[in-house]
């Protein structure tokens, strides 16, 4: 133990001495001037970890893992084509790592296998942190370092004896949104749904109206529904809670010891996953929903849902196909038609009570769960440089752009999101507003899906239950479910440590 | 014993200098009898295990002890220990010295028989000759040599290499580059003890015992019940009855489940059907569909097994000595008596070991449950639910808590549960009673 300790200790020395060189170099613009990354390197020490030196490797191939839609839409061809053109000079070439995106970076890093740079989400990449499998880059240095908010840079902050490292750089946000389809819009809702008359209607503003016009709806046709989601997946269940002050980790989410499932008035949030579950139909219980959501949107089945944009072109190439059988359109007229109808936008407001039934309610903004994808540089990469020149290169603001042109992603930098306006912008601005909570970046995350997701499960169950049989029939039951699952948490995380 | 150990003392006393210079230079006794192949071979051998374990198999064996004492820091470069490949070189290290054990023991044998054949005045066996055996009397050396080291390095390293799992910290926080460490029966001391752990444990077990019971005998009479069936005579077009369940068999098991699990489903054409009908949707798969559940995996488990026990029943009942049917029929022997006291033990006979494989993969079926009910924890249950097999939590404990270390150790329990049952059950049977009965 003694010999472990004596070790431990030195490589913290060690550790400290290699950065205490210092961070902050002089930022460059890696895209556009290579030439001036490897002179500027040779004069700078770089924050993060000592191997970037800023001395690019000469004629070396760098490993790249994209995600498989960034491959399928040749965004990635796209990407590693130019780097590979603006490179050509040092010899550095990036190729398809061409792995499986689930990789094991943790045991296959050290034995040569992994890739050199990593494209993941926030999460995946912090569970590697841990055992320094990637390393901490110098993001000062990088050109996209002010145009990206601090909350995206803290998704991948770790700290190491008191020192604040980034081991991630953030390229796109993605968090749920509500999908409605306008053209299912009550004829009369101007005069009859837009209350405060701005134009927009009031069911995608307010959970309580968006809720009053599902059970209307349902009411109608009983075929047809308002709000449909499967309630069971935690990922988009769990903003109710965070809205009502429930987290996951204490100490923004960096704290296992304090699980907050049931912190605040989280309660509420668990009535108003309730109440809009005895709008929906058993469905949401489990994965129905969410697997049929695209065709009953698609049909009028379902008048609106909660998702991430990434599948925003799904539900479009549904609908248009809808339209063309039922409407006899034409291919570009039921696109268009689809691009009109189809709408994509923020969380509607909760009421501050969690009743949905509350007439003129004080409102609450609505959280969401959300993730920040990016890139890392592996720690067994024999090139940390190039990695370097090449996460500075794909975070750019052009090709910030081109991502969202072909893969429709909203852009962690601000300027891209400006750019490219709409949902990116009500990402980016709800980020900064805080009411995007970043999945935890800690290894515990991974223990916590299972309970959740039987918790939600047992939450939507319970609305079809006979009264009698009822688990969660108040507030306080409600509390104690959240405590419950809170505990099963802990337990699954400390029990063997 | 006794005796055995009166002839090594007697091996002993009265074995030459020559013999004695081999137990330190191996190979050394057969060159001074004149035997320099098969003299030279084992001290080839001597020479390549000596290098090797001064290369790296003495520091294997110590890191098999420490598990590493050096923690690897990517950061800083610093390499560090590897507890899990230390462990495994450490296996293969004790593989190597038990080989040379054997090669040890084998050469003093060898030196001794040469000294009796030198006292008695024979001639040595020439090194051509021994090598000629090898293809002769000896063939089963020459044909078991490579499948045996074979077995040794990816068979029974990788299962002791699990074993010794049971015994360290391996998982959670404690992964590479952490450092691993012994801990002893602290894992099977927890599974039985932790107040979280205990009660699951017991539960799961009493429910898989039920469940490989209770599939096994479902499927096997199910499957034999279907073969009869399709056997007897009035059964037209028996090869497209018999096609049906070969399909069923055919499908991929998962692809099976996963369409069992959306028939089940909410949304799934069951429930459509409830609804349409004018009742609400059956949560036939929910969490509080505990003995629902379990029923329906074991149907579908008897829709996936039954074609390929009818197909081996099939087979075996067309080798049925049907003189003895006739006898029967003519003593007034019913059909039921027939099938109880004819036809069953017969296929008991001859199928028992088929059987006993069938139980064994049934109480470690992990498909069932994970595809049909997988992702929920249920009250009552730590990190598994009510229709989880051992087999299930082994993996929600390892894979998604990462405690890989209790994970061998429930393995372990699995192993110790179903060996017995298997060897009782075996050795009790006719197949292993009567083995010569039916040859």
């Amino acid at each position: 133990m003694k010999r472990k300790a004596a070790a431990g200790m030195a490589a913290v020395m060690a550790l400290s001495a290699c950065l205490a060189a210092g961070c902050g170099g002089e930022k460059q613009n890696g895209t556009e001037a290579p030439q001036q990354q490897g002179q500027q390197g040779q004069q700078s020490q770089t924050g993060g970890s000592g191997v970037f030196n800023g001395e690019l490797e000469h004629d070396v191939v760098i490993q790249v893992l994209e995600n498989d839609t960034a491959i399928e839409q040749k965004y990635f061809d796209e990407l590693i084509r130019a780097f590979n053109e603006a490179y050509r000079d040092y010899g550095i070439t990036a190729v398809d790592a061409n792995m499986d995106q689930y990789l094991d970076l943790a045991n296959d890093g050290p034995y040569g296998f992994g890739p050199d740079v990593l494209y993941q989400a926030n999460d995946v990449i912090m569970k590697y942190v841990e055992g320094k499998h990637v390393y901490p880059i110098p993001v000062e240095q990088l050109e996209c370092y002010d145009k990206i908010p601090e909350a995206a840079w803290k998704a991948y902050e770790t700290e190491v004896d008191g020192e604040v490292y980034t081991c991630g750089v953030p390229v796109n946000i993605q968090a749920g949104m509500l999908y409605y389809r306008k053209d299912l819009l009550p004829e009369n809702w101007e005069t009859e749904w837009d209350d405060d008359g701005n134009g927009v209607p009031d069911m995608v503003e307010s959970w309580n109206e968006l809720y009053e016009f599902s059970m209307e709806r349902h009411a109608e046709d009983p075929s047809k529904y308002g709000y449909m989601k499967s309630l069971n997946d935690m990922y988009f269940s769990s903003g109710f809670l965070f809205s009502y002050g429930g987290y996951i980790f204490g100490d923004n989410n960096t704290n296992p010891e304090d699980i907050g499932l049931a912190a605040g008035e989280a309660e509420k949030g668990a009535w108003v996953l309730e109440q809009l579950a005895s709008a929906m139909n058993e469905e949401c219980i489990d994965d129905t929903i969410t697997t049929n959501v695209y065709s009953k949107m698609a049909d009028g089945s379902y008048f609106a849902t909660m998702t991430t944009p990434d599948v925003y072109t799904l539900f479009l190439d549904e609908l248009k196909r809808a339209y063309v059988a039922e409407e006899g359109l034409s291919e570009e007229d039921a696109m268009a038609k689809a691009e009109e109808n189809l709408v994509m936008t923020e969380l509607p407001k909760l009421p501050e009570s969690g009743d949905l039934t509350e007439i003129n309610p004080s409102l609450i903004d609505t959280k969401a769960m959300g993730g920040v994808n990016g890139y890392a540089i592996s720690a067994y990469t024999k090139a940390p440089n190039a990695c370097l020149a090449f996460v500075d290169f794909a975070t750019s603001y052009e090709m910030m752009l081109k991502r969202n042109e072909l893969l429709g992603i909203a852009p962690a930098r601000e300027d891209a999101a400006a750019e490219t306006g709409g949902i990116s912008e009500i990402l980016y601005n709800n980020l900064e507003a805080g009411n995007v909570v970043l999945m935890p970046s800690i290894t515990e995350v991974g223990q916590i899906w299972t309970p959740g997701q039987t918790f939600f499960t047992d939450l939507a169950m319970d609305v079809f239950r006979p009264e009698n049989e009822k688990k969660y029939p108040d507030l306080e039951a409600l509390h104690q479910g959240l405590e419950d699952v809170s505990q099963e948490i802990h337990d699954a995380i400390f029990t063997l440590q | 014993m006794k005796e055995k150990w009166k002839r090594f003392t007697d091996a002993v006393r009265q074995s030459s200098w020559r013999v004695r210079l081999s137990a330190v230079v191996m190979g050394s006794g057969q060159f001074l009898y004149k035997r320099y192949g098969k003299g030279l071979i084992y001290f080839l051998s001597e020479i390549a295990v000596i290098a090797y374990f001064i290369i790296r198999g003495g520091s294997d064996l110590a890191g098999f002890f420490t598990l590493g004492t050096v923690k690897g820091d990517a950061w800083l470069g610093t390499e560090g220990d590897n507890s899990v490949i230390m462990m495994l070189m450490g296996i293969f290290a004790w593989i190597v010295l038990a080989v040379f054990l054997l090669l040890y023991v084998s050469n003093l044998k060898d030196a001794w028989m040469s000294q009796k054949l030198d006292e008695a005045g024979r001639e040595q066996p020439k090194f051509r000759r021994e090598l000629a055996q090898l293809l002769d009397r000896k063939f089963y050396v020459t044909v078991l040599a490579l499948p045996v080291l074979g077995v040794c390095i990816f068979n029974i390293l990788p299962i002791v290499f699990m074993i010794l799992i049971a015994f360290t910290n391996y998982g959670g926080a404690i992964v590479p580059p952490e450092l691993v460490d012994w801990i002893g029966f602290s894992n099977f001391t927890k599974l039985v003890t932790l107040s979280q752990f205990a009660p699951t444990f017991f539960k799961i077990l009493g429910w898989n015992l039920i469940w490989a019971a209770a599939s096994t005998a479902l499927n096997y009479f199910a499957g034999l019940g279907l073969a009869l069936l399709l056997n007897k005579d009035c059964v037209k077009g028996k090869a497209i009855w018999r096609a049906f369940p070969i399909l069923a068999y055919a499908i991929p098991g998962f692809i099976t489940l996963v369409a069992f699990k959306f028939m089940f489903s909410y949304g799934g054409p069951i429930n459509q059907l409830i609804v349409d009908a004018g009742g609400t949707a059956v949560g036939f798969l929910g969490l509080d569909a505990k003995w629902t559940a379990r029923l329906i995996g074991l149907l579908v488990n008897c829709w996936i097994s039954v074609p390929s026990i009818m197909l081996l029943a099939t087979g075996h009942l067309s080798n049925r000595d049907m003189s003895l049917y006739e006898a029967a029929k003519i003593d007034g022997a019913t059909p039921f008596q027939q099938f109880r006291k004819l036809t069953l033990p017969f296929m008991l006979f001859a199928t028992t070991p088929v059987l006993l494989g069938q139980f064994i993969g049934n109480f470690n079926n992990f498909g069932i449950f994970y595809f049909l009910r997988g992702g929920l924890y249920v009250d009552g249950y730590f990190l598994a639910s009510d229709t989880d097999l051992l087999i299930n939590w082994l993996y929600n404990l390892s894979i998604d808590n990462n405690y890989y270390c209790i994970g061998a150790a429930i393995s372990l329990v699995i192993f110790l549960i179903t060996s017995m049952l298997s060897l009782i059950v075996y050795v009790k049977s006719p197949s292993y009673r009567e083995e010569d009965t039916f040859q």
